[in-house]
């Protein structure tokens, strides 16, 4: 567990495919709500310490204005209800853009890896999105691997949750996608946000064990998070092979945080970040904004850059202040072994998960949206395709302090084999002409032909991204 | 009657200045060991006709600075740092007597641990063993609290009284610890040095009749008098490129965005200014490699003269970077790219034959005609010329913002003009214009428009203030100047705050009859929130005189 240690030193200047992205875009000029902890303020002294660190001055680090994400970018992910627009405002599209344009220098060889940095966070936001839940209202991740997924044509891609919360939004995107790997440890859903990210969420019927959850118990502490890493994490990574791998990266882990009860350091950070290794690390929730953020996030940035981060501490850390305990070792020994378990046997699982016969699997949900005080009730409609992940169908209907609205989705994977992209298309088209009862807009997100429609029933108006 | 004098690398340039007409205009090459010498030798010719006591004002821009730190000449240093969490500096390499002490402060300005003083001491016995006597203290957010630095200070002085000392917060109060130590550490390299020179060159002209203000020209365009910058002597760097955009202000004063282009004998410096005002660096100039606090200008050098020697090597045409002597047409051993020029319009510039010869001897064995090669040469010119000023545009685009606002209120911007500055530019200019589809401007003066910037740059200040209400106190970036402040304290108090001192300190640099003209260019507040409510604020308020030019001054007649 020592970190290694560098003989580079620190202003050896750096070949351009050696170095290390950074879009730090604090939105010092947006806040869901003057006193609300995704606030102005809330990167503020994180801006003080990397300005007055320098870190940006040095070659190993390349510093990238981010830009709006497009409509379009959303879309491929989102049905925003009732549009993009009204889901994603500048503030979200630039959170957004951010992490696209360290995906473009990334996958364009400019750089080895990147960070965004960016507010307002995203991995609560799920693939319907009727408002701000757990103060995201897009998926900065998903928006990203999609655009990846598209533009550069990647297939297989992980995307590891360290928020100290459960990634439900990201989740909830890739929960059919059997070639995205998506990892999230967390605090015990029973004693935090969102309440879920328990061991049996495994995926769906034909994408199953590729979601894997880790529940951690409260209190949990470097050591723990890096047993995590070394026994389950990184052994799945190394089986999976990802073209692409993805740190969800929020810093609310950290002992200090005023929302979560965890006993993780800022040098635990960056040894995760240098275990982990992320081509991409974005930036999710932590609002310890005086003695978490400024060093944690210089922690993942030296860490991403090679910089050696031994003198890296908070003001307030000693050596073994937070020990691991022996009952939460076991506890987690366990988690691992099941989960890895679930990992090994996932060809398995959804071979036995494809019903004999059944055209279609469903399942109903709820899904409450804390921010916007929205409560959603979605049937889910999966066909089971025998030769691809199946083309996917929602029903949603959500009512809020703005109404009640009913809207009807349909999702077409990357990998959907020709029938379903056919019938997905039909489907849409019967809707067009027959409306559901109460229905206020169909949407069709097609993302082999990389276009995303949505039809007004009242105005009678189709909308193409 | 003003002088403005500019020592640059190969030639030193003077002018006398008076009432929009320039009276006297001079040109002599620089003694590269003898720079006094060579203001001197300038000074003189230009006072030919005029009483001493005439001159209201003199301005000096030198590379003295400059070439200092290129040769790696000046005074031993050792340098303390006082870094706490963080970067491991013990891999900062790039100086010789570095000592790290413990001892941390944070953002807010709060000391997190207490210094090492028994580190101090033996750091203190360690550099006067090695005969130094010089030591630049930095330490980690020493512009929020200066108290590590200043400690640190007293306990080397109370060992060692004839230790010369300057500390962090002095130099620089601007976040960028890297930066701040770079430039206390070169600062205390430099002051000797600069202080002999400046007041020998302060004597010589006292001496020749003239009691007028000496000012010294800085890196960001504006002038400072000259006993103030014996104590910042790293300002100095780099205004030669400032006297030249200066320059090229002076001489067109309206809104547009130009591109200034400054094409010597060896290299072409590039400047910006957009829409009425020079561009500066977001990132400080870079003193051997490293960024400093040094505000100056985003400039940009390449090696491409107009006595860039021509060659044809391995089947490539090449330009530079050397420069074997004046270009043929002057005199000169090999084709340049003034040859090129000259050889396409028919000797407009000088001789045709020594042009036509010097190109034939490239052009034959690389198998063109001489007036293929010349072509090739201007357009080959011309495209590296072009790349860079893309490239400045590009990075002006850039520059990160932090605000929504300032990110979707962005627009690309294009150049209306190119003013051409420098011996060389006539003939480039209309070419670069062209291609870039704006105007060309090159002003009679423009061979010495970077002494006429230095003789007419009005003097510029810069003042950054930081309020914390919850702490009720407020610091300033300049001389480690701080206040306390109310807890009710508002935004237009700190403006206010922000007004009085940049008045107070014009004033003691005797600069206070432009303390009016300012402009705040940063307002910023933030609510500390803990615990669901507000309790304090944070401002950060920048306030600064400009760079521009003095008052009066409307232009020169050609
Ligand atoms: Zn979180
Ligand atoms: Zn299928």
């Amino acid at each position: 567990m020592n970190p290694k240690t560098y003989n580079r030193p620190l202003y050896q200047p750096a070949a351009p495919y050696d170095q290390t992205g950074l879009v730090f875009f604090p939105a010092f000029d947006w806040a869901i709500s003057p006193t609300h902890p995704e606030r102005e303020e809330r990167l503020l002294y994180t801006r003080d310490q990397i300005f007055e660190e320098g870190i940006m001055d040095l070659p190993q680090i390349r510093q990238y204005q981010p830009r709006l994400a497009e409509l379009k970018d959303i879309a491929r992910v989102h049905f925003c209800v009732p549009n993009v627009a009204a889901q994603a405002s500048e503030a979200h599209r630039i959170a957004a853009g951010g992490a696209l344009v360290i995906a473009d220098a990334v996958l364009s060889d400019e750089i080895k890896n990147g960070f965004a940095l960016v507010r307002p966070p995203g991995h609560h936001a799920m693939r319907v999105a009727h408002g701000n839940r757990g103060f995201c209202n897009i998926n900065n991740e998903a928006i990203m691997v999609e655009y990846v997924r598209q533009k550069y044509g990647l297939r297989r891609v992980a995307i590891i949750d360290t928020d100290v919360h459960h990634g439900d939004g990201t989740q909830d995107i890739y929960w059919h996608d059997p070639d995205v790997l998506f990892i999230s440890f967390h605090q015990d859903g029973r004693t935090l946000y969102p309440g879920t990210g328990f061991m049996n969420e495994t995926g769906g019927p034909l994408a199953q064990g590729t979601t894997i959850n880790v529940p951690l118990p409260p209190g949990t502490t470097d050591e723990g998070i890096f047993y995590v890493l070394d026994n389950l994490v990184l052994p799945i990574l190394d089986e999976f092979q990802p073209e692409l791998i993805v740190n969800s990266a929020g810093q609310d882990n950290h002992y200090s945080d005023p929302l979560a009860n965890m006993s993780f350091s800022a040098r635990g950070y960056a040894i995760l970040n240098e275990k982990l290794a992320p081509d991409i690390a974005v930036l999710e929730g932590g609002y310890s904004i005086e003695t978490a953020l400024p060093y944690v996030n210089l922690g993942i940035i030296m860490a991403m850059a090679g910089l050696d981060y031994s003198n890296l501490y908070e003001p307030d850390y000693r050596q073994n202040r937070f020990k691991e305990n022996r009952n939460r070792m076991q506890q987690l020994e366990k988690i691992v072994q099941q989960q890895y378990h679930l990992f090994q046997r996932r060809h398995q699982l959804t071979a036995q998960g494809r019903p004999t016969g059944e055209p279609f699997y469903q399942r109903q949900r709820h899904i409450y949206y804390d921010t916007d005080q929205i409560r959603e009730q979605q049937l889910e409609t999966l066909r089971i395709c025998p030769r691809c992940p199946g083309y996917l169908m929602i029903d949603s209907e959500a009512a809020g302090p703005q109404g009640r609205i009913k809207v009807h989705c349909i999702s077409i994977p990357q990998q959907a084999c020709s029938g379903c992209q056919r019938a997905a298309r039909d489907h849409y088209a019967k809707m067009r002409r027959r409306p559901p009862e109460a229905c206020a807009y169909s949407y069709l997100q097609d993302r082999p032909r990389d276009t995303y429609q949505q039809y007004d029933y009242h105005r009678q108006r189709e909308q193409t991204l | 009657m003003l002088i403005g004098i500019d020592v640059g690398g190969t030639f030193t340039d003077g002018v006398l200045y008076h009432d929009h007409k320039i009276l006297r205009s001079m040109k002599s090459p620089t003694e590269s060991d003898n720079l006094q010498a060579s203001v001197l030798a300038v000074l003189d010719e230009l006072l030919k006709d005029t009483r001493g006591s005439d001159i209201a004002r003199v301005v000096l821009s030198t590379t003295l600075v400059t070439n200092l730190l290129a040769t790696g000449g000046g005074d031993k240093v050792a340098l303390i740092l006082i870094p706490g969490p963080g970067l491991n500096l013990r891999q900062l390499r790039f100086f010789n007597f570095a000592y790290i002490v413990e001892g941390a402060t944070d953002f807010r300005g709060r000391i997190t641990e207490p210094l090492n003083k028994s580190q101090i001491e033996r750091a203190g016995e360690e550099i006067v063993a090695a005969g130094i006597d010089k030591v630049a203290i930095a330490g980690k957010f020493s512009p929020r609290n200066s108290s590590h630095e200043r400690e640190t200070k007293q306990i080397l002085l109370s060992r060692h009284p004839h230790l010369q000392i300057i500390t962090g917060f002095e130099v620089s109060g601007q976040l960028n610890f890297l930066r701040r130590t770079v430039t206390t550490y070169y600062t205390a390299v430099t002051k000797n040095t600069w202080a002999s020179f400046a007041t020998n060159v302060q004597a010589a002209i006292r001496a020749r009749g003239i009691d007028a203000a000496i000012d010294i020209l800085k890196a960001d365009g504006g002038t400072m008098p000259l006993p103030v910058s014996l104590q910042y002597p790293c300002e100095t760097i780099f205004s030669g490129p400032a006297a030249s955009t200066m320059g090229a202000y002076a001489l067109t004063l309206d809104e547009k965005t130009s591109v200034v282009i400054d094409i010597g004998g060896t290299t072409t410096d590039l400047a910006l200014i957009l829409e009425g005002e020079p561009l500066h660096s977001s990132r400080g100039a870079l003193i051997g490699g490293l960024h400093s606090n040094v505000r100056s200008f985003a400039t940009r050098a390449l090696a491409l003269g107009g006595d860039s020697a021509v060659r044809w090597q391995e089947g490539k045409l090449t330009i530079g970077p050397d420069r074997l002597g004046p270009a043929a047409c002057f005199g000169g051993p090999v084709a340049t790219p003034t040859d090129a020029i000259n050889l396409l319009k028919q000797g407009k510039l000088g001789p045709l034959p020594p042009s036509q010869q010097a190109l034939e001897k490239i052009a034959r064995p690389a198998g063109l005609t001489v007036a293929e090669l010349a072509q090739q040469t201007i357009d080959q010119a011309i495209a590296q010329l072009l790349a860079s000023i893309n490239d400045m545009f590009t990075a002006w685009e850039q520059e990160p913002a932090y605000k929504i606002w300032e990110l979707i209120h962005r627009r690309p911007v294009t150049a209306d003009r190119v003013i051409g500055i420098g011996a060389a530019a006539a003939a480039f200019m209309p070419l670069i214009a062209a291609k870039l589809g704006c105007r060309s401007f090159v002003h009679t003066y423009s061979p010495i428009a970077n002494a006429l910037g230095a003789a007419v740059s009005r003097p510029t200040l810069s003042l950054l203030l930081h309020a914390d209400t919850k702490r009720r106190h407020y610091h300033l970036n300049i001389d480690g100047i701080t206040g306390s402040c109310n807890s009710n304290w508002r935004l237009t108090d700190a403006k206010e705050e922000a007004r009085n001192q940049l008045r107070k300190i014009a004033q003691q640099r005797g600069i206070g009859h432009y303390a009016n003209q300012y402009e705040f260019f940063r307002e910023e507040q933030f609510n500390m929130i803990r615990g669901w409510s507000t309790t304090g604020k944070l401002y950060d308020v920048g306030i600064q005189i400009a760079p521009g030019v003095i008052d009066g001054f409307k232009g020169v007649q050609p």
